[in-house]
């Protein structure tokens, strides 16, 4: 198989297995689903373009890294701090608990942006702490710090919502 | 409904699964293919553009001639069929003639069983009586 042939499968590969989570980072940064995927899309093609991941040691944080400056980046052009879209879906639920997914992503929507991403990184893109702190450039401590609050405050805004509906 | 632990809680919220994003929009072929490609273009037109202009000259050369031949067929200083082949007109032929090869066309199948007018004679009848020193 031709080099360039085999570059493309191992980043189509990529794409398969990693798209979902940094798709949901693309949303957790962009706040809108078309600009999210608009951005996946872009540093994928960008890569098979060039075919330059041989020497990328950690593959999947740089994948993060690239889809957060091309989010970043295509934000910049827009406006900084796009509200989320409340309707579309970011998650496939367990058990079409449908109303468990907008009860999860309104807590997300909550969250301040800067927990959010790293709430998202480390439970769905399964990164390391010290991978998120080298992606995001802060100390491995604030993005330990910021995943306690962002996880505390998760917890106490999805639950305490159901209680309320239960209650009510 | 209780308050889950942290791993716990993390554990329900990765049962959630992200979406699938949308398939990756048809690859575009790598910069080298694509250089090949518009080399591949290139190429194939200049030849197309030589062969046009070989079929071109061929096809004008070719009316030329026909045109040529036309106009050797019709030309006034060809000798009609019923005029006799004299010296007369063998000199005239000669002397107006575009080439060689137009003069000897302009005299050849002449028929011979045209009667020759009064104080006239054929050519080769002349040329015959000659007597030639090799």
């Amino acid at each position: 198989m031709h080099r360039t042939d085999r570059n493309t499968a191992e980043i189509e590969s990529l794409y398969r297995q990693h798209g979902p989570e940094l798709l949901l980072f693309a949303q957790a940064v962009t706040g809108e689903r078309g600009r999210a995927q608009d951005a996946v899309h872009q540093v994928f093609l960008k890569l098979i373009e060039k075919g330059s991941l041989r020497q990328v040691v950690d593959k999947k944080a740089y994948l993060f890294a690239c889809v957060r400056n091309a989010a970043l980046n295509e934000g910049k052009q827009r406006e900084r701090n796009a509200p989320l879209d409340p309707d579309a879906a970011w998650f496939i639920p367990p058990d079409r608990d449908y109303a468990g997914e907008q009860n999860l992503r309104r807590a997300l929507e909550a969250l301040p942006g800067d927990q959010r991403q790293v709430m998202v990184l480390h439970v769905w893109g399964e990164l390391t702490f010290s991978q998120i702190s080298d992606l995001l450039d802060l100390s491995s401590n604030t993005v330990a710090s910021r995943y306690r609050y962002a996880l505390a405050k998760l917890r106490d805004s999805m639950f305490a919502k159901e209680n309320y509906c239960a209650n009510s | 409904m209780p308050t889950l632990d942290d791993e716990r809680f993390e554990a329900y919220l990765k049962q959630f699964r992200p979406l699938v994003p949308e398939p990756l929009p048809a690859v575009e072929p790598s910069l080298r293919a694509r250089r090949a490609v518009a080399l591949g273009a290139w190429a194939a037109a200049a030849v197309a553009i030589l062969v046009l202009g070989a079929l071109t000259l061929h096809i004008r050369t070719n009316r030329a001639r026909i045109a040529e031949t036309a106009e050797n067929v019709g030309n006034p200083e060809r000798l009609q069929d019923s005029q006799p082949l004299t010296m007369q007109s063998a000199n005239a032929l000669m002397a107006k003639a575009p080439s060689f090869k137009a003069m000897v066309d302009g005299m050849s199948f002449r028929s011979q069983a045209v009667p020759l007018p009064k104080g006239k004679r054929s050519a080769v009848a002349v040329l015959g009586k000659e007597k030639v020193k090799l």
